[in-house]
C-alpha cells in the first residue's frame, strides 16, 4: 500500500467566485461557495446566527417595514405608511405620525389623541438623527417614494415608562411642495435631495436649526448628475449620484462653500448600500463595491474595487439593480458590512445577501440567504450595546443576529473549498480520511460532502456523510450543568473515514437545522497517491 | 448464497478505499468502479482459462442418463464420422470450453430396437496424428463402397482440428450413444444480480485477481504482487480442493511371469 500523504489547509480568504479553478488549486483556504456563513473575527467560517422575531406584536398588520432605526432604547418602525416607536415590541406600538402636535410637545396622551399625519405611499426610508441638546436627539425620515416631505419627530425624557416622556412631530417644508427621499445630517444642517421635479438638486437647512430651509445658513445647490444618496463623512458631505460622485466643503461659510467632484465615472446603484466602516465609506457601484477613500485618490491604485472577489455575484446584482429593494447594515462588533438585495414580491426563501467582513489585509466576502431584510438597522442604546434589527415584508421586526434560526426555520448554511490537487492534479489520489476543525457554540451535527475531479460525472461519486454530532464543550467558568458536555474539546478535530479516488477533490461542509454556530478553521486530510493515470 | 456481481464490485470497492455501487447506479459505474466490473469478469475468465474442468464450469449434472455419468450424450449416424460436441453451437465461441477427452463412452443402451446384449465400452482417445497415420486411409477407402457393412463399431475418438467436432473410428455402422462430459466456457456477468459459478468460498480467487488489476492500474507494484501472489495461493487450494479431493491409489499392472 502507497504511504499515506498528509495535506492541512487554514480556512482562510472568505469567498471566492472570480477566480478560475486552475488558480484556485494555488489558494485552497478560500472558498467557493460560503453562503450563511460569515467570516470570523479569527478569519474562519462561522456560520451565522439567525434572527428572532422582536416581541409578538406587530406595529402596523402585515404591511411592509419600510425602515427601521433604533432610538431612544427602542425601535422606530416605518410600516406601511405609518411611524410607530416601541421599546419592545410587546404592546400596541405607539404611533409616531401625527399632526398638529404642540411645538412645545405633547404629553403621551394628548399625543395619542392627536389625528393621523397622513404620508403617502411610502416606500425604503432614510433616518438622520441630529444629536443636539435632546435626550435622544430629532430624527428626520425621508423615503424613496418622492410623495412626502421630510417628518420630524422628536422624543424626550429618559424614563423607562414611555407614557411619561414628550413627544414632538412635524413636517418640514423645503420649499413649497418639494419632497425627499434622501436626508443625513451634516455639520449642524440637515441636507436633502431626491425631490421628483429637482434630482439634481440638493437642500441645507439652516445652521443649528434643521426644520428650517429658509434662514441664516441655508440654501440649495444643483448638481450636474441625479442624486442617490447622501453621507457625511468626516468634515465633507459626499452626494453620491447615478453616474459620479461629488462632495461639499465648507458648508458653513457661504463664501467658500463649493461641491467638488470626486469622479465622474463612478456612481451609486442605490443610496441604501452606502455606509460608514473603519474610516472609509463603502458602497456599491456598477463594477462593484468600492470605498470613497479608495475613489477620492484619483491615480490610486487602490482606486479598484473591494470585491473583486465577489465579482459575479455583483454583476448579477447590478444587472438587476432596477429591480432590486436594497438595504446595508455595519456590525461593528463584527467589523462586518451586511448588504441585502431582494426584488419586492421576492420570498424571504429566496432573498439574498452579501456579507463583508473587514480583516488586516482587506474584506473577505459571504453570502446570505433567507433573510428579507428592506429595511435594517444598527445602533447602541443608551447602555452602550449594539441592537442591530431588520424588517421584512410581512410587517414582521426581527432581533437580527441572533439564534439559531431564521425566526424557526433552519438555516441552510453550506461552505465549499476549492478542488485540492494536493501539489500535482495528475497523480490518482485515494482519500483516507479527514479531520475537520471545528469550534462549536453548541451542539452541531452538519454534514459532509466530498466530489472529486470538479465533480465529474465520469468519477464516482461518495454518498453525503453526516457527521458525528459536536457537542458543546463545557468551559471553565461559563459552563451550565446540564447543557454541555465535561470533557468535550473546544475546538474540536472531528475525524472522518472517507472513500473514493480522484486527480483532485472539494469538500463541502453543509448544514440544514436550527442547531448553534460552528465555525469552520480547517481541514487535514490523508490521502494516498495512486499512480499517475 | 450465492455471490452476486454487485457483492463481488463492493467488496473490492471497499478493499481498496473507494465507493461502493449499489442495485440503483451498478449500471452507471464510471471511473474505478467501472474497472472493477470489468476486472471481475476478466478474473472469471482467467480462472477458466487457467483450470476449465473445474467443476462449476460442468455443462451440465452428470448421471442425467443413468448408469452412465457423463452429461452430454450424442448419438451416431450410420456412416458418420464427425460429429459437433456442442449440439445447437453456431462456432467455436459458443462451443465447450473443454471436453474430457479420456472418458468417452459408446453404448447401445437406450438406443431404440436394440436389445442385449449390448455394446457397451469406453472410447479410446486417438491423436490425429496416429489416427491420419493408421485408419483415415483405410477408412475412409471402406467408406467410399458405400455400404453399412464397410462401417463398424467406433473403438477410437478423435478430435477434429478446429476442435469442434468429434470423431468416431472405425465410422459407425449403427445407431450407438456416445457420452462424454463436457465444460461450458463462463458467461460475463452483466447485471446487478447476477450470481458466479463459483461457490461462496472460493470468491476470494476472484477478489485477488480482480485487485491484481486494479493495483496495476493504480500502479501500485508492490500490491499487484502481492495480490497476484494471494490468487495463486488460492487458486491452488480451490483446485486442489474441487479437482483432486479423492484418495490417490498407485496401481502396477505390469505381469509378473
Amino acid at each position: 500500500m502507497a504511504a499515506g500523504q498528509p495535506f492541512s489547509v487554514a480556512l482562510v480568504g472568505g469567498l471566492n467566485k472570480s477566480t478560475n479553478s486552475s488558480a484556485l488549486l494555488k489558494t485552497p483556504g478560500v472558498a467557493t461557495k460560503l453562503r450563511n456563513f460569515e467570516v470570523s473575527d479569527e478569519g474562519t467560517y462561522r456560520r451565522i446566527n439567525g434572527f428572532t422575531l422582536f416581541g409578538d406584536t406587530l406595529p402596523n398588520t402585515t404591511e411592509d417595514i419600510e425602515g427601521l432605526l433604533v432610538y431612544a432604547d427602542g425601535v422606530i418602525a416605518v410600516a406601511g405608511n405609518d411611524v410607530f416607536f416601541s421599546q419592545d415590541g410587546e404592546s400596541t406600538w405607539l404611533q409616531l405620525n401625527k399632526a398638529s402636535v404642540a411645538s412645545s410637545g405633547d404629553n403621551y396622551s394628548a399625543f395619542t389623541g392627536r389625528s393621523e399625519l397622513a404620508l403617502t405611499s411610502v416606500d425604503q426610508c432614510e433616518f438622520a438623527i441630529f444629536e443636539g441638546a435632546s435626550d435622544f436627539g430629532e430624527v428626520v425620515i425621508t423615503d424613496k417614494s418622492g410623495n412626502n416631505k421630510p417628518f420630524l419627530f422628536k422624543m424626550t425624557g429618559t424614563n423607562a415608562d414611555v407614557t411619561t416622556r414628550t413627544f414632538f412631530a412635524s413636517q418640514i417644508t423645503i420649499s413649497g411642495d418639494t419632497t425627499a427621499k434622501f436626508c443625513t445630517i451634516h455639520d449642524k444642517h440637515l441636507v436633502v435631495a431626491g425631490d421628483p421635479s429637482t434630482p439634481n438638486t440638493i437642500y441645507y437647512s439652516s445652521t443649528n436649526d434643521i426644520d428650517s430651509f429658509s434662514g441664516s445658513g441655508a440654501g440649495s445647490i444643483t448638481l450636474e448628475d441625479k442624486v442617490v444618496g447622501l453621507k457625511s463623512f468626516r468634515n465633507e458631505l459626499f452626494i453620491f449620484c447615478q453616474n459620479s460622485i461629488f462632495k461639499l466643503q465648507n458648508i458653513n461659510n457661504a463664501s467658500t462653500i463649493a461641491v467638488v467632484p470626486v469622479t465622474k465615472n463612478v456612481g451609486c446603484l442605490d443610496g441604501k448600500t452606502i455606509q460608514e466602516i473603519a474610516g472609509d465609506l463603502i458602497f456599491l457601484a456598477p463594477d462593484g463595491f468600492r470605498t470613497v477613500a479608495g475613489t477620492s485618490r484619483i491615480g490610486d491604485v487602490e482606486l479598484g474595487t473591494i470585491s473583486q472577489a465577489i465579482q459575479p455575484i455583483v454583476n448579477d446584482i447590478a444587472t438587476n439593480a432596477d429591480t432590486l429593494q436594497f438595504s446595508s447594515v455595519v456590525l461593528r462588533n463584527k467589523s462586518q458590512y451586511r448588504m441585502f438585495y431582494s426584488t419586492v414580491a421576492e420570498s424571504q426563501f429566496t432573498a439574498k445577501g452579501v456579507i463583508g467582513t473587514l480583516r488586516s489585509n482587506g474584506f473577505e466576502w459571504s453570502e446570505t440567504l433567507g433573510i428579507a431584510a428592506p429595511a435594517i438597522t444598527s445602533g447602541f442604546t443608551s447602555s452602550g450595546v449594539e441592537k442591530v434589527y431588520h424588517g421584512d415584508r410581512d410587517g414582521k421586526i426581527y432581533n437580527h443576529n441572533t439564534g439559531n434560526s431564521f425566526n424557526g426555520t433552519n438555516i441552510e448554511a453550506e461552505y465549499q473549498s476549492p478542488d485540492y490537487d494536493y501539489g500535482d492534479l495528475g497523480t490518482l489520489k485515494t482519500l483516507d480520511y479527514v479531520k475537520i476543525a471545528f469550534t462549536p457554540e453548541g451542539d452541531c451535527q452538519p454534514s459532509l460532502r466530498v466530489r472529486f475531479d470538479y465533480d465529474s460525472l465520469d468519477s464516482p461519486q461518495p454518498a453525503d456523510i453526516v457527521l458525528s454530532e459536536i457537542p458543546k464543550p463545557a468551559l471553565f467558568g461559563t459552563a451550565v450543568f446540564g447543557s454541555q458536555k465535561l470533557g468535550a474539546t473546544e475546538q474540536p478535530l472531528v475525524r472522518q473515514i472517507l472513500t473514493g479516488s480522484g486527480h483532485s477533490n472539494f469538500f463541502k461542509v453543509f448544514s440544514n437545522d436550527a442547531n448553534a454556530p460552528y465555525s469552520i478553521n480547517g481541514l487535514y486530510v490523508n490521502y494516498r497517491p495512486s499512480g499517475r493515470q | 448464497m450465492a455471490t452476486t456481481y454487485l457483492d463481488l464490485t463492493n467488496e473490492v470497492l471497499r478493499e481498496l478505499n473507494e465507493v461502493v455501487l449499489t442495485s440503483v447506479n451498478f449500471g452507471d459505474a464510471t471511473g474505478i468502479q467501472a474497472f472493477i466490473k470489468d476486472s471481475i469478469n476478466k478474473s472469471i475468465f482467467d480462472i477458466a482459462n487457467e483450470e476449465p474442468q473445474l467443476p462449476f464450469f460442468s455443462a451440465g449434472a452428470s448421471g442425467d442418463t443413468d448408469p452412465f455419468y457423463g452429461n452430454v450424450t450424442v448419438a451416431s449416424v450410420a456412416g458418420t464420422r464427425w460429429y459437433t460436441l456442442k449440439a445447437g453451437s453456431s462456432s467455436i465461441t459458443t462451443d465447450f470450453s473443454s471436453v474430457d477427452w479420456d472418458d468417452f463412452y459408446l453404448t447401445t443402451i437406450n438406443v431404440s430396437g436394440e436389445t442385449t446384449p449390448f455394446v457397451s465400452k469406453g472410447l479410446r482417445f486417438l491423436t490425429l496424428a496416429d489416427w491420419k497415420r493408421y485408419y483415415r486411409d483405410s477408412e475412409n477407402a471402406d467408406d467410399a463402397e458405400g455400404s453399412d457393412a464397410s462401417h463398424g463399431e467406433p473403438t477410437y475418438v478423435i478430435k477434429s482440428p478446429d476442435h469442434r467436432k468429434f470423431g468416431l473410428s472405425p465410422i459407425p455402422d449403427k445407431v450407438y450413444n456416445v457420452h462424454f462430459y463436457a465444460f461450458t466456457k463462463p458467461t460475463s456477468l452483466a447485471a446487478h444480480g447476477d450470481t458466479i459459478v463459483l461457490p461462496e468460498q472460493y470468491s476470494n480467487v476472484i477478489t485477488a485477481r480482480t485487485r491484481y488489476y486494479v493495483h496495476q492500474f493504480k500502479e501500485n507494484i508492490q500490491q499487484a504482487a502481492f495480490a497476484l501472489d494471494e490468487y495463486k495461493k488460492n487458486m491452488r487450494t480451490m483446485k486442489s480442493n474441487l479437482i483432486n479431493p479423492t484418495p490417490k491409489y498407485m496401481t502396477d499392472d505390469r505381469t509378473y511371469f
